[in-house]
């Protein structure tokens, strides 16, 4: 397998994963926003500054509001980090891998990527964002449903499912990130009472609420839903099982070097975790140091098998 | 005959289907009656399946413009194009007598130059020429042939002859919109492609496998083939992902490839070098290696003409073999065929006046509005006069041109190209039409059973060439004798 090719569906699967969680992001902050009474302290800046965008959000816009922070994130082809520039490059990268996948899968990126050009003035309204949302939030469910239906789970398979596992531990992260912002920044006592509220939209964040009860028989609380979705093992999109699967592909693939020890440390990292006796403060580090060690591992891969060194 | 043959006329120019409004030719007998046994709405219908048929396959080509790579749908006119294959018989021989001779001359200009020193063409044309590579001189590509991949394109004029009217042996395209056609077809008109007797067309991604594996440097084990294309911006990037997935070849960017100092072409996989054997380039000579031809060129592969004459890989169309591509030395292909392969021509030329020749420049200056002109080295139909459609204006500017630069311009009469029945808003109207077959030569030849009809779609335009305006057709070749 060229090593482009490699490349390109490895980012194809970032880009749609990517894409499927802006679209949770979205959806899971307009409930939260929904559930609280009018007046607590808690906007849509929070979401800007999860992706480390604020720079690039107020040289276009004064305020957060709901309307421009929303447009920013979903509708702008001028931010590389959202959702519709997401879409573009995922469908780029799968035009230029047609011979490798299965003709659906670029019929299904393709017809996605049409749908959202199309409505990408809806995304003001909110009632016509929520079918916005779950529209992107199906396609994406299809693309990885048909792929894993019609696909030789061969090499190219295993690169898709890397960038897909890599994407998602480090949205996981930075869903869980939100959370403890919107906590540790909350001086009043008012939004401590909303506490469960908050993780449970998290969980829903996730597609985990249920997941959670049944695995923890107990009332929804931030100890526990940090311990859930960092290290249960069972769980698609906690952080260890994205680290498990991260680990599968690694070693069916050939020359992985270095990279099966690199990943065995990274989740000797994550079962180090903590999340009984962590303050915010101190989680909000554990967290910004998972998405720095998800990014070597990222670098790492592209080393290995997309930029083949040539003896000069 | 129904409404859709409503005044259709057959007096614009030889029609390949119709003697009139109401008589079919012997070839297409089967396929009138057919149309004239459905309903108009049937035919929309299946026109309308066509359309969806090309959507769903994604079959486009690339426009590039300002606001990014736009991929169009194939332009197809569902009624097909019919040759008898016993006409056809005699094409294909000329096709396989003038490749020949032409891959002849190709080895005789890079090596012992006979034809030239026999005063059977003057050697200027050849040191003039921007496709004659000094670099390849003295090189002996395998079974001495240096086009294996040509594009013939062919017209007929108004007495009814085919003519030839050029040789594309750099990169010729368009063999996988003739094979994505014939699919088309058959389900449009599945009832009809059972009824007739067509050759079929689909082997020709077998044959191209088998030429490029007959030109490997080894023989034995497993050979290795790349196409090389210049990525995804090229209008024909479409095709070269498409001919790559047919033949189980690698479609490989300039990038994906190295040259290492021992001179052997490698792939960069995960798994690390891999050897390439056969290089099927779709980039021209000018961007295949930055270190002997274009410098800036980002889409070759450094070092690759040094692996090719070291004789590590294979390259085809050889580098060099565009020198034969050029409209000047076009003239000189009814010689060749006499000269080295001691034949008669089979598929005459169309006559052609060189400006670089005194008495042919003067009558082409004196007769320029009734004229072709064209450039020696151009493809897709560009910078080209047609003298009976060009206003005063334009033919005096080319005037000016051609006095600038005789050498790089030829020109022919206005032919009266053939028209075929396309089908235009619900009705059948002729259209201009020319045929592309494809010629494979390697250790053997091959010619494709028809090949690419392209039409004009435009009323009255004679320009075929997609990016102009040009869609296509399906091509039948089929035996009558049971009609």
């Amino acid at each position: 397998m060229l090593s482009r090719s490699a490349e390109r569906l490895y980012w194809l699967a970032r880009y749609l994963e990517r894409t499927e969680n802006i679209a949770r992001l979205v959806n899971v902050h307009m409930n939260l926003l929904m559930d609280l009474p009018k007046g607590v302290e808690m906007g849509w800046r929070q979401l800007i500054s999860i992706n480390a965008s604020e720079q690039e959000f107020y040289k276009k816009n004064n305020v957060a509001t709901e309307r421009n922070v929303t447009r920013f994130l979903l509708a702008d082809q001028t931010y590389p980090g959202s959702l519709f520039s997401s879409l573009t490059a995922a469908r780029e990268n799968i035009r230029t891998s047609r011979e490798l996948l299965p003709d659906e899968a670029w019929e299904q990126v393709n017809e996605m990527y049409l749908f959202a050009k199309n409505n990408l003035e809806t995304v003001a309204n909110r009632r016509q964002r929520v079918i916005f949302l779950n529209e992107i939030l199906k396609g994406c469910q299809r693309f990885t449903g048909l792929l894993s239906g019609y696909m030789s789970h061969n090499h190219p398979y295993s690169f898709i499912r890397l960038g897909r596992n890599i994407e998602r531990a480090d949205m996981t992260s930075r869903i869980l990130d939100l959370a403890s912002l919107l906590l540790s920044e909350s001086r009043s006592d008012e939004v401590r009472q909303y506490e469960t509220i908050l993780w449970m939209n998290i969980l829903k964040a996730l597609n985990a609420l249920l997941m959670y009860r049944q695995q923890k028989h107990n009332r929804v609380n931030g100890d526990d839903v940090l311990n859930f979705l960092l290290q249960d093992t069972n769980l698609p999109r906690s952080v260890i099982c994205c680290i498990s699967e991260i680990s599968t592909c690694i070693n069916k693939l050939p020359n992985s070097h270095v990279l099966p020890a690199k990943v065995n440390e990274l989740e000797a990292y994550v079962k180090s975790i903590d999340s009984e006796n962590t303050t915010q403060i101190q989680l909000r580090g554990i967290l910004d140091d998972l998405q720095n060690k998800l990014g070597s591992l990222h670098n790492q891969i592209a080393d290995n098998w997309f930029l083949i060194s040539t003896p000069e | 005959m129904k409404s859709i043959w409503k005044n259709y006329k057959t007096d614009i120019a030889y029609d390949e289907l119709m003697h009139s409004e109401f008589q079919s030719r012997p070839v297409s007998h089967r396929l009138c009656q057919y149309l004239d046994s459905l309903k108009k709405e049937d035919i929309d219908k299946r026109k309308i399946a066509a359309e969806l048929a090309i959507m769903e396959m994604g079959i486009s080509f690339t426009v590039y413009s300002d606001e990014g790579n736009i991929d169009r749908a194939w332009p197809f006119d569902i009624i097909p194009r019919i040759i008898a294959a016993t006409e056809w018989k005699i094409i294909e021989k000329g096709l396989k007598q003038r490749l020949t001779a032409l891959n002849c001359f190709i080895s005789d200009v890079y090596g012992e130059q006979a034809f030239l020193k026999d005063g059977k063409m003057p050697s200027e044309i050849i040191t003039s020429s921007k496709n004659f590579r000094k670099e390849c001189i003295g090189m002996k590509p395998k079974h001495n042939v240096w086009a294996n991949i040509c594009g013939t394109d062919l017209v007929r004029d108004k007495d009814g002859i085919m003519y030839v009217l050029e040789d594309n042996l750099r990169v010729p395209s368009g063999v996988s919109y003739m094979l994505e056609n014939r699919v088309i077809t058959k389900r449009v008109f599945p009832e009809l492609l059972q009824d007739i007797d067509i050759l079929p067309i689909d082997d020709y991604p077998t044959h191209l496998h088998d030429m490029l594996t007959s030109i490997a440097p080894k023989q034995d084990g497993l050979i290795t083939c790349a196409v090389l294309t210049p990525g995804i911006y090229n209008s024909a990037y479409f095709e070269h992902a498409y001919l790559a997935q047919q033949i189980g070849a690698q479609l490989v960017e300039g990038n994906d490839l190295v040259v290492n100092d021992d001179n052997c072409v490698y792939m960069k996989t995960i798994e690390g070098l891999e050897r390439v054997d056969v290089i099927y380039r779709r980039i021209d000579d000018d961007f295949l290696d930055p270190e002997v031809f274009r410098k800036d060129s980002t889409l070759g592969v450094p070092g690759l003409m040094r692996a090719w004459k070291a004789g590590n890989v294979a390259l085809a169309n050889a580098p060099g073999a565009g020198v034969a591509d050029d409209k000047v030395v076009y003239a000189y292909v009814p010689e060749m065929i006499r000269y080295f392969l001691n034949e008669e021509p089979i598929l005459p030329n169309v006559p052609t006046y060189l400006c670089s020749n005194k008495d042919d420049f003067d009558y082409v200056l004196e007769h320029l509005a009734e004229l072709v002109v064209k450039p020696a080295n151009e493809s897709g139909g560009y910078g080209m006069l047609v003298g009976p459609h060009a206003t005063a204006k334009e033919v005096e500017s080319f005037r000016q041109i051609i006095k600038k630069d005789p050498r790089n311009y030829i020109a022919q009469p206005t032919l009266s190209i053939s028209t075929a029945p396309t089908l235009c808003k619900g009705k059948l109207e002729p259209r201009h039409i020319d045929l592309r077959p494809f010629i494979l030569q390697g250790e053997n030849t091959f010619v494709t059973a028809g090949g690419l009809t392209r039409v004009a779609l435009r009323k009255g335009s004679l320009v075929v060439n997609s990016s102009q305006g040009g869609g296509s057709k399906d091509t039948w070749i089929i035996n009558m004798e049971d009609s």
